[in-house]
Order: structure tokens, then sequence, then C-alpha cells
């Protein structure tokens, strides 16, 4: 399973400044994956974020300052690996429209989208890894995070990456790939709305009697479990870098 | 009015052709609709599938003989005493009048009306069902296609409450595109052309399906199987 | 149509907590959404079906203007009357003038999302022409004088003891009944009575055919059929983007239409009209008028961005799939397009100055994108008309930049060019959100963040972040 040393390579962790900030753990297991697959991880100590909460806010003259300052930082990088679907999406799909009248820019974010992945279709579709190992007796609901399932069109991954986990099954969850009601300054802005929808993500995860509710995207993360400390403070609900490295983690103890 | 139009029409064409434009690409590769490889036989029966399907009624009848009695005998069992009979290539040979009389029909057609009011008339209150042939029927969704003129009028399978069709079978066809090239291929078209599937519909109220909205509650339509 | 966009969140929130609504929401667009699924198993292929007709839409928008001449000089050649609308006043005064000239004291309409965004029926009624419509949900939508709620059941969440009421009030009805299929009955009785000796009939058009001038509508009452069939003089109102290259093309664009808004193959009643009757017809309109409508759309055009929004056939499948329409329905978007059709159409025809909220209500799911039988990247335009909006488009208007958020935005976006700079917002931005801790969560910071507490927490930002764990990690490597 893990790369022989001869293939070693090296992967740039590209951070969500959301990760960096409130959810740390989820970067740190995205490096001890990266780890457990025989590849180093390398952090650039200067990125910073990468511009989507400006973009999607109208805010493009900022986004364009944030976008280019990630540019600089990550093109020389061969493989960029990213815990979140959304900022992904951001830099391989939004960077070209974000410079479409800056051609020399355009080119320059051209250049670095095929080179960013998010972690599943990192491990899945890049490494061609679909067994990481790891341990954990458990039902999980898996929630397609929307940036994650329809723009970047990531969805089998992660499921193959949880369902090969043992012990652990993947259940059925109604409207798993609606959206929980994120995004972004979305949830702020239209409270009544994103509520109704966080509501009926997790009353769906509820009854479909999992353990855990799993999923690719830090945003999604900060509502769903938001909602859930605030009113089903006993449910669960982490990313896939944490629920595989936990998993791998425990499985190292037995 | 007329200036207004001709003054909009040249600000309208052109703002659009200043517009930048990108080039019209190829269009991608479109497989054959599934329709074409089936016989007559496969046609017929998606027809009647996508027909039933979308609540009409079909019914196969030998010869025009087993047809004037099929007619019958759906009139009988639906009350029905008086209709509206369009006169084209199809119901005319089957001198429907004459059938009429003997199966307790009164059969009415466009040409006993002397003018536009008094055929409305008739039309909308007077008679129970209107009878109609079709230019085509389309097996992909069980859609007849009917093509309007002085021959086909077009409230007759419209305005009463049931419509008759008759389908020589040889005039189903796999798709829309059979019927509407060999319609659209003359020099001048046919100032309505309707393709109809089912009887009259709506769910508006409640989601509550109801037929017989503002056309026909019924559409009875009958194949014959040799013409 | 008046535009009540402005009010768009407090309509969502009485629609998020009117029971009906909710009902009618938890059923409806799933259900539609899955018939249009099944429906599309019937194609060989669905997906070139589906990028196919992407492509019949592009061509569209890319010559424009030289398919809107061909569609008019066959739709003459047919005998065919066309008027070319600059604006709702333009389209209105021509249809009220004709209805008068022909001495008509109504008219009756098919259902036409075109004739809601005119305003015709309050145009025609300030010249004193009634104007009846006659789809059974657009008929008790008027009578309530409420918007289109779904644009497939204008009026499916209305409660049927409010339709009993107004039929009763309206003269439609004389009994009293809760049954749907007898105010059905009711209804059609009534309209009957319209169309029965009708002098004008006005409908929409689903598509316009270049190559041979012909209109297309698809319905399943048949109301546009009896409003083309029964009148002296028919009017047909397009707006200009409705037109398609060739007939080959309309049918395929009929058959991912029929299929996305209603998931049926056909819908009942597809009619397609090359001028007016012909002698010796006896029915059919003996002048058949096409209103060619702008109503600024040439200006949409001209840009490359909005032009994407005339893509759209208004099949609705967007508002099917689209979790924000799901839960609020249509009333909120406050114009005669809701959903994301509405989204992206209601900002370039009436500016973003009424429309900001319209276009944020959006959680970028990128659904309707992907269901879209037209190829419009929603989510895409909505960015484009968040940013123009922050910059006041000097077309569309716009509500520019509130200070806070603009400086906000600055700091923050400054702040993330410097290594120095972001490590020091980071401690500070750390610092004032953990003022708020409790234990290990928080549960409130400003009043600007009060939308998302108020159902959710957040955790307390960590002692240390991702980046302060690496590089001590690392220190600790290196002194191994």
């Amino acid at each position: 399973m893990k790369l022989n040393h001869s293939q070693k390579k090296k992967v740039s962790l590209f951070i969500p400044c959301t990760v960096d900030l409130v959810l740390p753990a989820i970067g740190e297991s995205t490096a001890a994956l990266v780890r457990h697959l025989g590849c180093t991880p390398v952090y650039h100590r200067e990125q910073t974020c990468c511009g989507l909460m400006a973009f999607n806010s109208g805010f493009r003259q900022q986004a364009r300052r944030l976008a280019r300052h990630f540019i600089e930082v990550f093109e020389n990088d061969e493989v960029i690996v990213s815990p979140s679907g959304s900022c992904v999406a951001m830099v391989k799909q939004r960077y070209p429209e974000l410079f479409e009248d800056q051609p020399d820019w355009q080119r320059r974010a051209l250049a670095l989208a095929p080179r960013v992945f998010e972690l599943s279709q990192f491990i899945v579709d890049h490494l061609g890894i679909r067994d990481l190992g790891g341990a954990c007796n458990a039902k999980v609901a898996f929630h397609e995070s929307c940036s994650t399932l329809n723009a970047l069109g990531i969805g089998p991954q992660p499921k193959a990456l949880i369902s090969a986990v043992r012990g652990a099954s993947l259940v059925y969850f109604k409207g798993a790939d609606v959206c929980c009601g994120f995004g972004g300054t979305f949830s702020n802005a239209f409270p009544d709305i994103s509520t109704a929808l966080v509501t009926q993500k997790v009353n769906a995860y509820i009854e479909s009697q999992a353990d855990l509710l799993v999923m690719c995207d830090p945003g999604c993360l900060l509502n769903i479990q938001g909602f859930l400390h605030r009113r089903h403070p006993e449910r669960r609900a982490l990313h896939l870098a944490e629920f595989l490295a936990e998993s791998i983690r425990e499985e190292s103890k037995t | 009015m007329k200036d207004s139009s001709i003054n909009s029409r040249e600000e309208i064409l052109t703002r659009l052709k200043a517009a930048a434009r990108a080039p019209v690409g190829p269009r991608p590769v479109l497989p054959p609709a599934r329709e074409y490889a089936l016989d007559a036989a496969q046609m017929q029966k998606l027809f009647v599938e996508q027909l039933k399907a979308q609540g009409g009624v079909a019914h196969s009848v030998s010869d025009s003989a087993a047809l004037r009695a099929k007619l019958a005998e759906i009139c009988r069992q639906e009350g029905i005493s008086r209709a509206m009979a369009a006169t084209d290539e199809v119901v005319e040979t089957l001198d429907l009048k004459a059938w009429g009389a003997a199966a307790g029909v009164e059969i009415f057609l466009a040409s006993d009306f002397p003018e536009r009011n008094a055929y409305t008339q008739a039309v909308f209150d007077q008679v129970q069902a209107g009878i109609t042939g079709a230019d085509f029927a389309v097996a992909e969704s069980g859609t007849l296609v009917l093509v309007h003129n002085s021959r086909q009028p077009r409230l007759i399978s419209l305005a009463p409450l049931i419509h008759f069709a008759v389908v020589p079978v040889q005039r189903i066809v796999p798709t829309y595109e059979v019927a509407l090239e060999k319609i659209f291929s003359a020099g001048s078209y046919p100032s309505q052309v309707s393709l109809i599937t089912g009887p009259s519909m709506t769910a508006d109220i409640q989601a509550t399906p109801f037929r017989g909205m503002h056309g026909p509650q019924k559409l009875v339509v009958v194949i014959v199987e040799t013409w | 149509m008046k535009l009540t966009t402005r009010q768009f969140k407090q309509t969502a929130r009485a629609e998020l907590n009117d029971a009906r609504t909710q009902k009618f929401l938890q059923i409806l667009p799933q259900r539609l959404s899955a018939l249009r699924q099944a429906a599309y198993q019937s194609f060989t292929d669905a997906d070139a079906t589906h990028r196919f007709g992407h492509a019949i839409r592009e061509e569209v928008i890319q010559r424009l203007p030289e398919l809107l001449e061909d569609f008019e000089k066959n739709a003459l050649a047919n005998g065919a009357q066309i008027f070319w609308a600059r604006d709702s006043a333009a389209a209105n005064h021509y249809i009220a003038s004709l209805a008068k000239a022909k001495g008509a004291r109504y008219v009756t309409k098919g259902k036409s999302m075109v004739t809601e965004e005119l305003g015709l029926n309050e145009a025609l009624a300030l010249e004193g022409i009634e104007a009846w419509e006659t789809d059974l949900g657009e008929f008790i939508a008027q009578l309530l004088g409420k918007p289109p709620f779904h644009i497939v059941g204008p009026a499916i969440n209305i409660a049927v003891e409010q339709i009993r009421d107004i039929f009763l009030q309206k003269g439609v009805l004389r009994e009293p009944t809760l049954d749907p299929v007898a105010l059905g009955k009711a209804a059609r009785q009534f309209l009957r009575s319209k169309f029965r000796d009708l002098q004008m009939g006005i409908t929409g058009v689903n598509m316009a055919v270049a190559a041979t001038g012909t209109v297309i509508n698809v319905e399943n009452e048949g109301n546009i059929r009896l409003n083309k069939s029964s009148p002296r003089t028919l009017v047909c109102v397009m707006s200009l983007e409705k037109v398609v290259p060739t007939l080959t093309d309309a049918l395929h664009m009929l058959r991912v239409l029929c299929r996305s808004a209603t998931g049926q193959k056909a819908g009942a009643y597809l009619s397609f009209d090359s001028g007016p009757r012909r002698p010796g017809e006896i029915d059919g309109p003996e002048e058949l008028h096409i209103v060619i409508l702008d109503n600024g759309r040439s200006a949409m055009y001209a840009d490359p961005h909005t032009r994407e929004a005339l893509r759209c056939i208004r099949c609705g499948a967007c508002l099917n799939t689209c979790p924000v329409y799901g839960q609020v329905g249509g009333y909120p978007y406050g114009w005669a397009y809701s959903g994301p059709m509405g989204q992206v159409l209601t900002p370039a025809l009436q500016g973003l100055t009424d429309t900001g909220d319209l276009v944020r209500a959006c959680t970028l799911c990128h659904r309707c994108k992907i269901i879209c039988p037209a190829g419009i990247d929603h989510p895409s335009l909505l960015l484009y008309y968040r940013h123009q909006d922050v910059q006041k488009n000097p077309r569309l208007g716009g509500r520019g930049a509130a200070l806070g958020e603009w400086l906000g935005h600055t700091l923050f976006s400054l702040a993330g060019t410097r290594y120095g700079y972001w490590r020091l917002f980071t401690k500070l931005a750390r610092l004032a959100a953990n003022r708020q801790r409790r234990g290990d969560w928080i549960h409130g910071i400003s009043a600007y963040t009060q939308g998302w507490f108020q159902s959710r927490d957040l955790p307390a930002l960590p002692e240390k972040s991702f980046h302060e764990r690496w590089e001590e990690s690392k220190k600790a490597e290196d002194k191994r």
C-alpha cells in the first residue's frame, strides 16, 4: 500500500485558513496521511488564504491579491493537496475566472490548476490507492460536500476510502448529496434558510442510525459540528482526514 | 406603432450585432434515438404503451368495418349521441354520417355550419365527442400529430370532452422528426400542427390530478391494422 | 408585475414558518426531480442529449441577431405580423391598442412568464380590458393576486378552502365544495364562457423556429390551444432569446424541456403555429401577431457574462433541485421567475439595486448548473453579480460595498500577502474570538455574526494554529 522509496514524493500541503486557525487537527491528520502513504509533506509557512471568502462575497480585487500570493507560494510545487473541496475548487476553477482580465496571471493560474488535488482525489485518483488500512468499528454516514461532489466531481473516492477501513460500514443517509446550508457567508447572512438546511441534514444523519458523520470540507464541518454542539452534543461529525488518520492510529495500537 | 416597431427593431438588432461574439463550434455527437431500431410491431407496441402512460386509451381493430363497430360500442358505453367529425383523409373515407345514422349518433361536420360562430357554439356545447384521423402517430412518446387545415379544424380534437382519433397502422412513425420533416417539407407550412399526448390534464389544485381541464377528458385512439 | 425581491429575507422567513408551503416543498420538488431522472432514461445517451441541448442554446446566444432576422423573415412569409418591442411599455401599449382596435372587451391568456414580466394584465386593466388567465394555477393565482409559487404549479400550495372562497366570491363557483376536481370543473365551465366567443387570445412562446417562422407552445391543459384556436386575433409574446435555429433543434429542446419540467416525454399538447389560419379554415386566428420583446435583453447580451442567462428555456428543473428553493418556495424571489432561474434572470433584467440579497441567497452548491438543460453556469453568474453589486456596475447598478465589509476584506487580503502580517492577524483574530469563549466553545461574538450563532456554536480557536504546531514540531525534529 505504501509507496516505495524510489517513488517517494514531496506533497505540498495546502492548509485552508479555517483549518489553520480553527480546526488544526484536520491539517495534522492530512500531514499524517501523506506520511502514511510514504510521501513527504511539505508546508510552506508563507501560505495564508486562497481568497475564497472575498471572491464569494464579490470582493474580487481583494481576492486577486490573495490569489496572486497563493500562486507565488505554490506554483513551483508538483503536487499540492488540500483537505478542503471548496478551497481546491476555488484555485482550480475560480482563479482563471478571477484573472480573466489579467492574461499573465490567468496563465499562471491555469498552469497551477492541474497540480492541485483534494485529499481523497489525491489518494484515490493520483496515487491509485483505495485502501489505507485502518480500523474503526462504526457505522459511518458520509455527507457529500457540494464543492467536492458538484464542482470537482469527486464522489466515489472518499467513500471508497471509508469503506476500506476495517470494521467501518457506510450507511445510507437521506439527502446525503443535498447542501448542509453552510455556503460561507450565506450561513450568517441567511440564518433562517441555513438553519433549516442544517437541521434537515442533521435530522437525516440521526435517523440513519450512523455513529459518525464524515465529510471532506472544513466549511461543512464547522456548520454541522457547530449545530450538533448546540442541539445534539452527543453526536459526532468529523473530517475525512481525521477519520482516516484516527482509524490508522487505532489499527496500529492493536 | 409601426414606426415604434421599426425603430426598436433597428435598435435591438444593432445592439445585438455590436456585441463581441464567440464563433459557434461543431455540435457534439448525438447517437440516434433508440426508436429508429424498432420494427413496425415494436413501434406500435411502444406507441400504445406511451399513450397509456399519459392517460390515453388505445384500441386496435382489424379493418374499417371493425372500426365502425368499435366506435359504435364506445359511443353506447359513453352515452354519446352527438359528435363532430373532421373530414381529413382518414375520417372522410368512413362515411360517418351514414354510420352515425345506424349507430344512433348524430354526426356534424364543420361544413354543416353556415359560419364560424355557429360552428364554435356547436363544437363547444352541442357535441359530446370529436372524431378525427391523425397524420402521424409517434411511437417515442405515444403522440398523435394532427395537421390543421380546412379538413382538420382545430377545435374538433380540443373542445369536446372525448376525442376519438383513428390511426391507420402505417401512420405510426418512430420519432417526431420523421413526422415533422414530411409535414414541413412542402413549400408552404400548415397554419397549425398539434402534437397530442393524452387527454387534457392538470394537477394545479393541491397536486390532485384532474383530466379534462380545458380539452378532452378522454383520448381514445383506435389503430386500424388494415387500411 | 411588481418587484418584491427586496423583501427576500422577510418573505423567506414567513414561508419557512408556513406549514402549507413546507408541506408542498417536502413533496413537489423531489417528485418532479425523480420524474425527470426517470424520463431521461429513455434517451439512447442521456449525457450526450444533455450536452447536445447545451450546444443548441450556445448557438442560439452566439447567433442571436441572425436567427431573429431569419425568424422574422419566415414568420412574415407565413403571414404573421411582427412587432418588435423595446420594453414592457411598448409591448403592453401595442397589445392594448390591438385589443381596442378589435373591439375586445376582454382577452384570455395562456400561461406565460413573459407576460408576467410585462405586467400585461395590469396594463390592460388600465385600458379597461379584462385579462383572464386560463391556466388553472395561474387563474387561481390571478384571482388571489399572488405571484407564481412554482413555474409548473403556480398555485399548488394554495389551500382548497381559499380556492373555494375566491371562486364563490368571483362567481366561478355556485355551490361550495372542497373537492379539487369539482373546483377544476367549475373553472373549466367559467373559462369556457370566455373562450367560446373570443376576440383576442394571448400566449407566450416556448420556442420560435428561425428556419420556418414557427412559434411553439407546450402545455398540459389545452388552454393554450384554445387561446390559439378560438379567437379572431392571436398575440404570441416571445422574449427574443426563445428563437432556435431549426425545427430539429426545436424538437430536441422540446424533449429535454418536457422531461425537465414535469418528467413527461411530451406535454399533452405541443402546438406549432406558422402564420394565421389559411383561407377555408373555419377556426384559428385571422391575424397572428408575434411580439418580439427585448425589455433589457439586448443590453444583457452585450455583456458576455449576463448573456449566458439568455440560454434559459424556463423548464424549472433548477427550482426542483435547489436546496434554497426547497426551503422557501417561489414567493421570496419576488418576480415572474423564481429559483436559480430567477436568480440569474431577475438581476440582469431589473438591476442589482433591489436584488442584492437575491444573488447572495445561494450556497453555491452547483446542483442547478449540473441539471440545467440549457448549460447555464448559475454559480459563476451569481458570483459575477455579487462582484458587480459591490462594484456598482454602470448598467446594473448595485448597492456598493458596505464600508465595514470592504474594510474587513481589504485588511484581511493585505494581511494575507505577507507572512508577518498574517501571523499577527491570526493571533489577533484568536484573541478577539476567544474573549467570548466559554470552555471549548464560543456561543456568540458580535452583532455582525449573530446569523451564524442563531443555531450554531463555534469551537474556541485552539491555543496554537496549525502553523504554530508545525513550526514547533519542525524545531523539535531539527533538535533530534
